[in-house]
């Protein structure tokens, strides 16, 4: 079996984050009198989904969209025309809550309530899942697969999906420099970056994502673009994108796949993890020592 | 027109004061590159402080550098023949052995970095020498031999350090960022075999790169830089080093420059260091020895200085 189906050279999964306001939210619930702030993620529903939806459709991409739960309650409206443009939806939490906080059960709680948010929109439960922020304690992964999901796309380590060692769950790793939010979000007050840093050079963006395509399309690698509706659907970002998709797409042997597409292709192709993986090291490290033993 | 410059270490004022550009580095070699990589994989702050251990995520940026992008830089080198050196701290060793003698075999340096990434500035002397010792048989054992390189992991190091690298068999380091050129550096008031090959944080691809949420780096969130702008930086500085006939060496470290956009930078920049055809590349240990033999110490040697007055100061 080949790496990527039909015999690609590389796999490139488009995936939103439709964060819009809940990560303001739940960075502090003061906040949900800061009308202006979170304003700045709610255009990301009222106006950045049509403009990244129509980019999408141009380039004839099916993209697979993280949405929290209660976004979708939110935002009914933006999230609908998702679904009914035939984009994957996957769970992204309930609250986008800050998994740091979490128990393990109050982390799986979030992923059953995000869910049935999700399947009472589009009657289907999703089967991916992307963290939304901060890390899985202990015995998360095996708790996802009576959630019915089977892939997550929220760990880093690889350029390539991996197995987790713990539980029957596909990963299809994340790349900070081909997510939008890190180069381009801006809040002055409370702010982001913490640091105000300036807001990326468009071109200089745009000049590292092709880049990266051109390497991972080289080295047979599989490229996760994370976008978020409120950072690349503004007028002057989106050509950005539409300049991305219209290079990738001129290769006749990259294979666009969505985060379901992806694992399932990973998970029948049967190959273990190469040894010396970062994740089965960490399981091996992290492991509690045998009943008996010290 | 290669700049004089003034300089102000002992060794210097006897010898280097003798050379022109052209005779300084082998086979009247304009330049001298000691190509360096930091491979810290996961170790650092997060892991002395335990807190790794909670924190998948930077684990697995970390373990990317050792698992992912050191084969594909050790390529990269074998494609542009260039020598490197590989600052691992050796738990890195005792996690990916086989990477770990990868590097000898394909005729590159292994030196220390630390066990797990201490900084040295906030150890006691007795703590620094079990890194030190701890670390060597870790090398001894995983790849039959010890370092004789050191790089200081993080910030600072302690004021005790230099003497104890030379009494524990080190020949060099590659810690600081006070000049163009390698030195001797000075124990006890009195220039020493240990060699310095001091290096900048203009050619520290964390200064551009480098990014992570938790904990935040840089702290303030700052951007990713632009990859071509980061290498346009890296291309003046190695003009200017050629220019003046200087040493450069860098500090890349295989997470962070092994991605594979970058690893497509790195492959630009090696290019651009090989076109002129008159650098010397060298291993840092290459560049240490030559340095040494053609700087010699002026005699009579002089004494080592009496235990426990070798600090810093007339305190």
């Amino acid at each position: 079996m080949t790496r990527w189906p039909g015999g690609a050279r590389c796999a490139v999964l488009v995936s939103v984050d439709f964060d819009v306001e809940l990560p303001i939210l739940a960075a502090d619930p003061a906040n949900a009198a800061r009308e202006k702030t979170l304003s700045v993620g709610r255009y990301g529903a009222r106006r950045g989904t049509d403009r990244l939806l129509g980019a999408l459709a141009d380039a004839g991409v099916r993209a697979t969209w993280f949405v929290p739960g209660e976004a979708a309650r939110l935002h009914p409206g933006a999230v609908g025309e998702v679904h009914a443009a035939g984009h994957e939806l996957a769970n992204h939490g309930h609250r986008h809550e800050d998994f740091d906080l979490l128990t393990v059960a109050e982390q799986a709680d979030a992923v059953r309530r995000g869910s049935a948010a999700l399947a009472s929109l589009t009657g289907r439960v999703p089967t991916g899942f992307r963290t939304p922020l901060g890390s899985w304690k202990p015995g998360f992964a095996g708790r996802l697969a009576g959630l019915g999901i089977t892939w997550s796309s929220s760990g880093f380590g690889d350029d390539l999906p991996y197995l987790h060692p713990d539980a029957d769950l596909v990963e299809i790793p994340v790349h900070h420099e081909l997510h939008d939010h890190p180069y381009f979000f801006f809040n002055l007050q409370p702010p982001f970056p913490a640091g105000q840093s300036r807001i990326a050079p468009y071109r200089q963006v745009l000049g590292n994502w092709l880049r990266e395509f051109t390497a991972y399309h080289r080295f047979g690698l599989c490229y996760v673009l994370r976008l978020q509706p409120e950072v690349i659907g503004t007028p002057g970002r989106i050509g950005l994108l539409r300049e991305l998709l219209a290079h990738i797409g001129g290769h006749d042997d990259v294979w666009v796949g969505t985060g379901g597409e992806i694992a399932d292709w990973w998970r029948a192709r049967g190959v273990p993890n190469a040894p010396g993986h970062p994740a089965d090291l960490f399981a091996r490290l992290t492991a509690p020592p045998p009943a008996g033993s010290g | 027109m290669a700049a004089r410059l003034r300089r102000d270490h002992p060794d210097d004022q006897r010898s280097e004061e003798l050379k022109t550009p052209d005779t300084r580095w082998p086979g009247g070699a304009r330049c001298a590159v000691a190509l360096a990589f930091d491979l810290d994989g996961p170790t650092g702050s997060a892991m002395l402080d335990g807190s790794i251990w909670r924190n998948p995520e930077l684990f697995g940026i970390g373990g990317y550098g050792p698992f992912r992008a050191l084969p594909r830089i050790l390529d990269l080198l074998d494609e542009h023949r260039i020598p490197a050196t590989f600052f691992t701290p050796a738990w890195v060793l005792e996690q990916w052995p086989e990477r770990g003698r990868a590097i000898l075999e394909r005729g590159h340096e292994v030196a220390h970095h630390g066990y797990r990434h201490e900084c040295y500035f906030d150890l006691t002397v007795a703590e620094q020498l079990e890194v030190l010792a701890h670390s060597q048989r870790v090398f001894h054992d995983v790849l039959g031999e010890t370092a004789i390189g050191f790089r200081t992991p993080s910030g600072d190091w302690h004021p005790e350090t230099t003497r104890l690298l030379v009494e524990h068999g080190f020949s060099y380091s590659s810690s600081m960022r006070d000049d163009d050129l390698p030195y001797r550096h000075l124990i006890g008031g009195r220039s020493s075999d240990l060699i310095e090959i001091p290096g900048h944080w203009d050619f520290d691809d964390y200064a551009y790169l480098a990014y992570q949420q938790r904990p935040a780096y840089p702290s303030g969130q700052d951007r990713i830089a632009g990859y071509d702008t980061t290498l346009a930086n890296w291309r003046a500085e190695f003009d200017g080093v050629r220019a003046e006939g200087l040493c450069l060496t860098t500090l890349l470290h295989p997470k962070v420059s092994g991605k594979p956009g970058r690893i497509l930078l790195l492959d630009e920049l090696l290019r651009y260091l090989r076109e002129p055809g008159d650098v010397w590349f060298g291993t840092c240990r290459e560049v240490a020895e030559w340095w040494r033999a053609t700087h010699p110490l002026i005699s009579p040697e002089p004494e080592p200085a009496p235990l426990g007055t070798a600090s810093l100061g007339s305190a």
